[in-house]
């Protein structure tokens, strides 16, 4: 049984960051605790203004899952919240990115619980199982 | 023929992909009694299998799938724990 699960997010491309909210929901739902450490452009995906103009790369899925017809694909933004309603998912926001794009916080969606270095992710992965994405 | 089973309480996620389904799921049985019976529609062919994986997982009691032939979903019934 694992103790949960630590996910390196580093990729912009919106399937990637589908997938890794997808499966951190479920998870997350069955009370398998999940910490995602959003680094690199998996953090500039959660820009407030990308998010608005829902302008990410992406191959032929994420194409897909933004023009969908009748099927309803809850975007990840959206899937990260149900999840923290529903059990022990929490959002970190790599702290060199933000200072490398002289960001703050707010310039995110509302998602993230906190800030952390390389060191502060690495202490709360240390009995997870790292997924880097 | 077994007699329809009646749900206490039906969860309407046609349309919605995985793991859309499960996650509506999941929201309504976390804040079930124990004994509750739901039916779960869904128009999500890989959810008609994904469920069943997490009802078994979860300890609740998978009552049967049943395909709504040239309606286009499936009911899954569930007994929670």
């Amino acid at each position: 049984m694992t103790t949960g699960y630590a996910i390196v997010l580093a990729s912009g491309e919106l399937e990637r960051i589908m997938a890794v909210s997808n499966i951190a929901a479920v998870a997350a739902a069955s009370e398998v605790p999940v910490d995602i450490f959003a680094t690199m452009e998996g953090l500039e995906a959660f820009d407030r203004q990308t998010v608005a103009d829902r302008s990410w790369e992406g191959g032929p899925i994420a194409e897909a899952m933004l023009s969908h017809g009748d099927v309803e694909v809850p975007l990840f933004t959206e899937s990260f919240e149900r999840a923290k309603e529903l059990g022990p998912l929490s959002l970190y926001a790599c702290e060199l990115s933000m200072d490398l794009m002289d960001r703050t916080l707010s310039d995110y969606v509302d998602l993230f619980d906190d800030v952390l270095g390389v060191s502060g992710f690495l202490t709360k992965a240390q009995d997870r199982q790292v997924v880097f994405v | 023929m077994s007699a329809p089973i009646e749900a206490d309480e039906v969860v309407d996620a046609r349309g919605a992909a995985c793991p859309g389904p499960l996650m509506d799921l999941i929201g309504k049985v976390r804040t079930a009694d124990a004994g509750t019976v739901f039916e779960l529609q869904t128009t999500d062919s890989s959810s008609s299998h994904d469920v069943p994986e997490w009802v078994e997982k979860a300890g609740h009691e998978l009552l049967d799938i049943v395909e709504h032939d040239g309606e286009g979903y499936w009911s899954i019934y569930v007994r929670t724990a």
